[in-house]
């Protein structure tokens, strides 16, 4: 529980970024047929062929991001280097449930970055650059969120609406599973992380930017 | 200038229905027990409520009529002559006529003179939009009393006829049952006036945030049970066909409900941000939340937000008088006014989350002037 008076301003401001995020992502079409039953596998393997390039991406962001905090921020950057170690290999799981969902490995293997991945990547590498990059809380927040909600609601949905042999989403869930604990830890080090006005208006702005690109990402996965 | 809530009324049908009693009254799908019905009762709290119907399914109150009752209770406590009444604005899910509006109905049978007229249709927050659209006109000087009434009569979509008439019986979904033990009948009448009138509730703000246009739907009358069948309730040839294929059963998308969470916690965050809310200053919460289920969910975010209100200061009527739909917030605002002892200068914060398409309506109120 985030106990000091910014820490918990900060908190309030994340929430609402995030009911924000909510509300743009349910606004972009894939995700529009995903929540109204529509979603095709094609749909699927689309959706995993354009993310497994964030995912990949992700490690890099994360490990820079512990690398730029100095010696008065260790216990942050320690806390960051358990992340990037937990998830560095995730996008083999994806690549499975591509090859599942009817795909081919060369294809995800050899896809690029969409254009929205490209901003994403781009702002996230630039902001994990700086010195002591207090405001990836709010990355990390909008991203870990996500999984949170891939594992407990689009995970289901995706098979609902694309059962047949060999779905599966793996990914998802086992994404979902050590999300719920980071985030805890997201919790935890909100009050470390914002310690000023100035730490707080950065947080909130990168977990503003991080949103938006993540749904041009996901709009970019239909013009893919 | 000024609003004040200065009488408030309810009324609830027949006498309480307990959860023992309550598949006897609405009926046996098929002629046999629910599964569902223990773990949705359990969840939502709910120990009693009222039905507009009886055990044989005729509607011994019409929602009108209930409506009518509200009003009459509410006026007459007030000792404000029926004739000053200048608005009548009025809100149901579902009048006992599909046309015309509601409050029509209401004003013929409160015999009502020349009032202006206003309905409001949605689903738990309509109440709320019927009370500002009154409160606005109030505020802009433009009627000086006006009369707002909620009112709803749900059990009639819950009898056991009407799933068979859908061929449910084997298949009854958990989405088409999940309201069957959630929602019943009441009405509850607000009067609005200028000046104060002994002890009263003086409206700080009314405030909605709808989320529409990035929610599915969650809450329906006129889809039917196939999701991949596009059409409403009456693109079919004949009402029977519509019936036959659900179209005309209550449904709520369970998986949506969440949803109704974050986002009644997402506007209050927004009014505490806009200054509207200071959370050390309220002294009561009237949250009309669906079910208990929600409550603790509402209160473990808050918390952890820093925005968290006692649990001691908030109120319910929920788990006795039932969910009544449109109709909650009012008949748990006159039960509060009735049983309380309010000191004057206490604030209020009202909230009502709907969960339809995702429409949450805020109301603070301050308590003015002593019991009398």
């Amino acid at each position: 529980m985030s106990n000091s008076p910014l820490g918990q301003e900060c908190l309030r401001q994340l929430m609402q970024q995030w009911f924000d995020f909510e509300r743009r992502l349910n606004r972009v079409p894939l995700i529009r047929r995903l929540e109204a039953g529509q979603f095709t596998v094609e749909d699927y393997r689309n959706l995993l062929r354009n993310h497994r390039q964030q995912v990949i991406e992700g490690s890099r962001w994360i490990s820079r991001c512990a690398s730029s905090f100095d010696r008065d921020y260790s216990d942050l950057r320690s806390v960051v280097i358990g992340h990037a170690t937990e998830e560095h290999r995730d996008y083999e799981i994806l690549e499975q449930d591509y090859v599942a969902a009817g795909g081919k490995l060369d294809d995800i293997l050899q896809a690029r970055r969409n254009a929205g991945t490209e901003a994403l990547h781009a702002f996230l590498m630039y902001r994990a650059s700086q010195p002591n990059p207090v405001d990836m809380i709010g990355a990390m927040w909008i991203i870990e969120g996500l999984g949170q909600k891939m594992a407990a609601g689009w995970a289901d949905r995706i098979e609902d609406c694309c059962a047949g042999p060999g779905v599966t989403t793996r990914f998802m869930r086992y994404h979902g599973d050590n999300d719920e604990e980071h985030l805890e830890k997201l919790y935890s080090m909100i009050d470390r992380a914002c310690r000023t006005e100035e730490d707080l208006y950065d947080i909130i702005r990168t977990a503003k930017v991080t949103g938006r690109l993540y749904c041009m990402q996901l709009e970019e996965v239909d013009n893919d | 200038m000024n609003v004040y809530i200065t009488s408030t009324g309810s009324h609830l049908p027949g006498p309480p229905i307990d959860n023992e009693q309550i598949e006897n009254h609405l009926g046996f799908i098929g002629g046999r027990p629910s599964r569902l019905k223990k773990r949705i009762l359990r969840s939502n709290g709910i120990t009693r409520r009222h039905y507009a119907i009886d055990a044989a399914h005729n509607t011994l109150i019409s929602n009108d009529e209930m409506a009518a009752r509200a009003a009459a209770q509410c006026i007459e406590e007030s000792g404000v002559p029926v004739q000053r009444i200048g608005m009548l604005s009025c809100a149901t899910s579902q009048g006992d006529l599909v046309l015309p509006g509601f409050g029509s109905m209401v004003q013929a049978q409160l015999g009502l003179s020349e009032v202006e007229l206003h309905t409001s249709h949605g689903i738990c927050s309509s109440s709320m939009m019927a009370l500002k659209a009154a409160y606005t006109s109030l505020r802009c000087e433009e009627q000086d009393t006006a009369l707002v009434i909620a009112s709803e009569l749900a059990s009639r979509l819950f009898k056991a006829s009407r799933y068979e008439a859908a061929g449910l019986e084997e298949t009854l979904d958990f989405n088409a049952e999940f309201l069957r033990w959630m929602l019943s009948d009441g009405a509850g009448a607000l009067l609005l006036e200028r000046q104060p009138r002994g002890q009263c509730f003086r409206i700080d703000w009314i405030r909605g945030f709808s989320h529409a246009d990035a929610y599915p739907v969650c809450m329906s009358v006129g889809k039917p049970a196939d999701g991949t069948d596009g059409r409403t309730w009456q693109d079919f040839p004949t009402y029977a066909a519509a019936e036959a294929a659900g179209a005309l059963l209550i449904r709520q998308d369970v998986r949506l409900l969440d949803n109704i969470v974050k986002m009644g916690v997402d506007g209050f965050l927004r009014l505490i941000e806009e200054g509207l809310v200071a959370v050390e200053e309220v002294d009561h919460v009237l949250c009309h939340f669906s079910s208990h289920h929600f409550k603790s969910h509402i209160f473990g975010m808050l918390k952890r937000a820093g925005a968290a209100i006692p649990e001691e200061k908030w109120y319910t009527n929920l788990y006795t008088r039932g969910n009544t739909g449109c109709a909650s917030l009012f008949i748990m605002l006159d039960e509060f006014r009735r049983t309380r002892q309010l000191r004057a200068g206490e604030q209020i914060i009202c909230m009502v989350p709907e969960s339809g398409r995702f429409n949450t309506v805020y109301m603070a109120l301050t308590v003015t002037g002593n019991k009398s």
